[in-house]
């Protein structure tokens, strides 16, 4: 069974390209490490912020993160597959098992796991550069040169060999599909609102833009009983579909519902406001904490430029209105705890997914799904393999 | 000015509705025209004499009316407000008003004598004695004057035979899950009995996201309306219970479990206790007779597995914060009071309204004035 296995990938070669299909050599999995068949992987936007480079180091940092470039890179962070091969040691999963990638590993054993933190799990520090979170070499080849996987799962190729710690099993009566939207995308909205922003029954809250992320949170702040969510996008379609997830009224920009917000809430505007655009510059803020309470939560979850070092907050307005700005990965989730936990929601009827889908595409279309998703014709574009 | 009111002379008697001479209000007072008070088991518990509070008294806690006449002093009230009353006083001044507790307010401390808070007197006097009120309220009356710490403001377009049920069991129930409780998205979440309070804390768990949501209680009827405000699942008893909450969560149980009975029993606590999961949370809402000293609860279980116990007065909740909050998710349409209400009855038909609650054939019977 163990050698060298082929497999198609979509490949990033530099800044601005676009994706190539490619393809790769993919050895064995060593101890610790799993190799999965990835069935469907998201089209999330994050994988578009290495193409823009929002999300890419600088080149002049390169030599110090030990690597001589950030290039090829694997696509693909949001997935799930199916178990095809384990390495020796590998306990929580067998051959045949369904799995959900997890983009922030859990070791179960540093400082943030055993806090219930996994989402901020040391190994996190490990998914940007070189090779497997285990031992550092390499496993995927292309061309006979070592290639890095996005998140260290690489969900946009055919299979990935992986650590045993990016993936968690999920349950077979679950869509594959619906198991990888909920791998990032649903589980990092969803949890903006309903666990980080801290939302409560009766709550005001604004989600500020409306893709695979914010469309989450307008579900998480809805289960989480806020009385209005207010969703916030400029592209009508993403406005209509906010609707049909639980929003109860919307606007085209923050400056647009500023004063409807005003109204509604007897001046005392939202208890939270969740960032969910899809790069997120620092002059927005402004207009998120003008539409803040006293007292309230700004969670800022999208993507900023990696080098943007300025945002126009005014913090004699913060304190005098003790209001918070808190940044989060994952929603602040646990991925071993609440990946099942979403899904069984999504089991219960609690939780919307299927209608999250806006279209399927197979791996050779993917850079049509990445054009979609910048024209703002998909919420998440899902790749089937 | 003279008004009626039910009056409560001796315990295991029916409430007398007569005459009465009501005074002025007095400094920090107010004179109201009652619309609205629902009939809560407390009231009931002064019959029984599970309370024992100084008799005669005017009975009622649960209710909204029409602001007539203030007493000096009193600056944010004026003639033609509507009010809601919270059954505890908030004095906005001790620390438990301070902290986010208004529902401890230090003057709770008089309730049970009735008397007025301001100077300890009574305005309220029949038969040529002094009459009580209970929980410093007296909504069983068409007209009380109580001080201004127990009155919270609302909007007019608010419909007062329905509102005045936000003083007392829809913010004690529905508190009880989303605050005591902290239910969670996602969680499950068991309520043990379903009257007035049971009812809200099934839509509190509700609103704030609960997956599966099991009502237990003995009869049809309340089981039925348990579907209805949002229950998922219902046993007729805690034993019955088990098995169920095993099944629908993989052997994990409940995550919380909210004690809502018409009367608590300590000796049925090791129940509840067995149907929460590793670090659930029981929370202890309904009254228990003020004498009972014991309960049965398996100490070890409380410390290996993490479990709580919490009491909840109020539903944990802060009256002038809250009643408004919940009066607001009426509006809504986030919250039923409507399907809350099974019967009304004029002031007179206090004494069929209980006995109908006894009988089980009502979630809350209302008095409408």
């Amino acid at each position: 069974m163990s050698g060298i296995r082929k497999s198609k990938a979509a490949v990033l070669w530099g800044l601005n390209q676009e994706w190539k299909i490619e393809e790769i050599e993919i050895h064995p999995p060593k101890t610790g490490e799993v190799l999965v068949h990835w069935k469907a992987a998201g089209l999330c936007h994050s994988d578009e912020h290495l193409v823009t480079g929002d999300m890419v180091p600088p080149e002049e940092v390169w030599p110090l993160m030990g690597i001589e470039s950030f290039f090829p890179i694997i696509g693909g962070h949001e997935g799930a597959g199916v178990v095809v091969e384990v390495g020796p040691g590998v306990t929580s999963v067998a051959v045949g098992d369904h799995v959900s990638a997890s983009f922030v590993p859990s070791c179960g054993r540093c400082r943030y796991c055993s806090t219930g933190r996994q989402n901020l799990c040391d190994n996190g520090a490990k998914t940007f550069v070189g090779g497997m979170i285990t031992d550092d070499t390499h496993r995927h080849f292309v061309n006979g040169k070592p290639i890095t996987l996005m998140a260290k799962v690489g969900t946009f190729s055919e299979y990935a060999c992986v650590s045993e710690q990016s993936i968690i099993k999920v349950e077979k009566d679950i869509p594959l599909e619906c198991v990888a939207l909920v791998s990032c995308g649903v589980a990092t909205g969803w949890g903006s609102a309903a666990n980080r922003a801290g939302t409560q029954p009766g709550d005001t809250v604004v989600v500020v833009g409306i893709g695979g992320i914010g469309i989450n949170a307008v579900q998480g702040a809805r289960m989480a009983g806020a009385k209005r969510i207010i969703a916030i996008d400029p592209v009508e379609f993403k406005r209509e579909k906010a609707m049909e997830f639980g929003a109860t009224h919307t606007f085209p920009s923050m400056a647009d519902a500023m004063l409807s917000v005003m109204e509604m809430t007897y001046g005392q505007m939202a208890d939270r406001v969740i960032m969910t655009p899809g790069v997120l510059h620092g002059e927005m803020m402004g207009e998120a904490m003008n539409l803040a309470g006293k007292g309230s939560t700004v969670v800022v979850t999208a993507i900023s430029p990696m080098t943007s070092e300025t945002a126009n907050i005014n913090l004699f307005n913060l304190a005098m209105w003790n209001k918070e700005i808190k940044g989060t990965i994952f929603g602040s989730l646990n991925p071993r705890a609440d990946i099942p936990a979403l899904l069984d929601m999504y089991r219960a009827g609690q939780l919307k997914l299927d209608e999250l889908i806006s279209k399927t595409y197979t791996l050779d279309e993917i850079n049509e799904g990445y054009e979609a998703m910048r024209v703002g014709t998909n919420i998440r574009g899902v790749i089937l393999k | 000015m003279k008004s009626s009111a039910a009056i409560l002379w001796e315990t295991n008697q029916p409430w007398s509705v007569e005459e009465f001479e009501l005074d002025d209000p007095q400094s920090g007072e107010v004179l109201v025209e009652m619309k609205a008070s629902g009939m809560c088991h407390s009231d009931e518990h002064l019959v029984t004499g599970d309370l024992p509070f100084a008799l005669p008294i005017i009975g009622g806690h649960e209710g909204a009316g029409i602001v007539r006449k203030v007493g000096e002093g009193v600056s944010w009230l004026t003639p033609g407000d509507h009010v809601v009353f919270g059954f505890i006083p908030s004095c906005g001044r001790c620390r438990s008003c301070s902290t986010g507790h208004q529902n401890l307010c230090d003057l709770g401390a008089l309730m049970g004598g009735g008397r007025q808070i301001t100077d300890g007197g009574a305005r309220h006097h029949a038969r040529g004695q002094d009459l009580g009120l209970m929980c410093l309220l007296g909504t069983f009356a068409k007209h009380t004057v109580v001080n201004e710490a127990s009155c919270i403001k609302i909007d007019e377009d608010l419909p007062l035979d329905k509102v005045c049920l936000l003083g007392c069991g829809v913010v004690t129930g529905w508190g009880s899950a989303v605050y005591a409780a902290e239910t969670r998205p996602g969680d499950t979440v068991v309520v043990v009995g379903v009257g007035g309070i049971g009812a809200n804390a099934i839509q509190g768990a509700k609103l704030a996201g609960a997956k599966r949501i099991v009502a237990i209680d003995p009869v049809e009827f309340k089981r039925e309306k348990a579907m209805e405000f949002g229950a998922t699942h219902t046993a007729t008893s805690m034993t019955e219970a088990v098995a169920l909450l095993q099944d629908i969560t993989w052997g994990t149980m409940a995550n919380k479990v909210i004690m809502t009975m018409g009367v608590g029993q300590g000796s049925v606590m090791h129940e509840a206790m067995a149907l929460a999961a590793k670090r659930g949370r029981v929370v202890v809402t309904n009254i228990h007779p003020a004498l009972e000293m014991g309960a049965s609860m398996n100490m070890l279980d409380i410390t290996l597995m993490e479990k709580q116990v919490v009491g909840s007065l109020f539903g944990s909740g802060n009256p002038r914060a809250d009643i408004p909050k919940l009066a607001g998710l009426y509006r809504e349409g986030q919250l039923d009071l409507d399907g809350l209400v099974t019967r009304t009855y004029p002031l007179e038909g206090v004494n069929e309204g209980y006995e109908a609650m006894r009988k089980g054939e009502n979630i809350r019977g209302v008095l409408v004035y």
